[in-house]
């Protein structure tokens, strides 16, 4: 087979397509035909030659492909993570575990009160603070629940006029109907 | 694909995942332009998931995608013409035994394999490729690129195997041809 015949069978050779008796043909050519190995070769390079140009992926290709599609409504949606089944039964799993954290911030405490700082630690921590009128009168009152020798005595001095003969103020425990009169 | 057509959108982006590389590639090799292979890659897989409702598993789902990546890039390629761009596009099934000004070069010194693909050459290289007629340069990049067989690239471009022959045989030579002076010593 002369070269000019044998060229379409080099290239089908050097594609791995050629069948026996085509590759048989090439090979005994080849053998004998400096050019046509030089042409073997040049083909190869070619063929190499196309796997050279890659290309590359546009950076936001994807987002770009599937955003068409979804405009067009080509694509199926995503499944949702809940479905509305799981919707509704998060209702009554919501509540089952609120009680169970009620419960068991429960015995947490009775398990292990909170110890209270001292009420004096408070008083010595806190700040002075400036009394009002009304606030004195508050705690004059309150002196005077809880020493009641104080109350007797100002009942005496000033409450005297106010009350009716046979008043259960002159009754040794008077009622804190004293009070009326601050 | 058939979970897709089933409605798995999650069989799609595994889809998508899988070949969009080779896509995208395949539309750069066909257009030689960046800018046209995204838009044209994009339309690819919009065909795709068009097509999905019809789609039969009669031969490989690769070989079905480049069906559509042909079309789609060989539409595109009509449309740039129609535009006044010269890309050569022969009809189907013509220009196989058709007579083209090929000048082989010589024997070199030169081993073709051992050719360092620099920037430049490559540049050349992806010039003298889009001056191909489109039906060659599509079963040249589909066998030599995307590693489709003679049977394969049959199938995708619609044509018998010994069309496929004689299509690549014709890609060579007007590749050599075009880049003797970068292949000769």
């Amino acid at each position: 087979m002369g070269c000019r015949d044998i060229r379409e069978s080099i290239s089908v050779f050097v594609d791995g397509e050629a069948s026996a008796g085509e590759e048989a043909s090439v090979r005994e050519h080849l053998a004998s035909c400096e050019r046509c190995r030089a042409l073997e070769r040049q083909m190869r390079a070619v063929g190499a030659g196309v796997r050279q140009l890659r290309g590359s992926v546009p950076d936001r290709f994807r987002e770009e492909v599937f955003a068409r599609l979804e405009s067009e409504g080509a694509l199926p949606k995503r499944k949702k993570v809940f479905p509305a089944a799981w919707r509704w039964a998060a209702v009554p799993l919501a509540a089952a575990a609120g009680l169970g954290l009620f419960l068991l911030t429960s015995r947490e405490a009775v398990r292990a009160p909170v110890p209270r700082a001292p009420v004096t630690s408070r008083v010595e921590t806190s700040a002075p603070v400036a009394l009002s009128t009304e606030d004195r009168e508050m705690l004059a009152l309150l002196d005077i629940l809880e020493d009641p020798a104080v109350f007797d005595a100002d009942d005496d001095a000033e409450g005297m006029d106010l009350l009716a003969p046979g008043d259960p103020a002159d009754s040794p425990n008077p009622p804190r109907g004293g009070r009326s009169g601050a | 694909m058939l979970l897709f057509r089933e409605g798995s959108r999650e069989a799609f982006e595994e889809l998508f995942s899988r070949h969009h590389r080779a896509v995208v590639r395949f539309a750069w090799r066909m257009t030689g332009d960046p800018s046209a292979a995204e838009e044209a890659a994009q339309e690819i897989f919009l065909r795709i998931a068009r097509a999905a409702p019809t789609y039969l598993p009669t031969a490989k789902f690769t070989t079905w995608m480049y069906t559509v990546a042909r079309r789609a890039t060989l539409n595109y390629l009509r449309d740039t013409k129609e535009d006044g761009e010269k890309v050569p596009i022969l009809p189907e099934g013509k220009g196989e035994d058709g007579v083209y000004p090929v000048q082989l070069p010589g024997p070199d010194d030169r081993n073709p394999e051992q050719v360092v693909w620099e920037a430049q050459l490559t540049e050349r290289f992806r010039a003298a490729l889009g001056e191909l007629p489109e039906g060659h340069r599509a079963a040249f990049v589909l066998n030599r690129g995307d590693g489709l067989s003679y049977e394969e690239v049959a199938q995708v471009l619609g044509v018998t195997v010994q069309a496929v022959k004689t299509r690549i045989f014709r890609a060579r030579e007007m590749l050599l041809s075009r880049l003797s002076n970068d292949l000769s010593a």
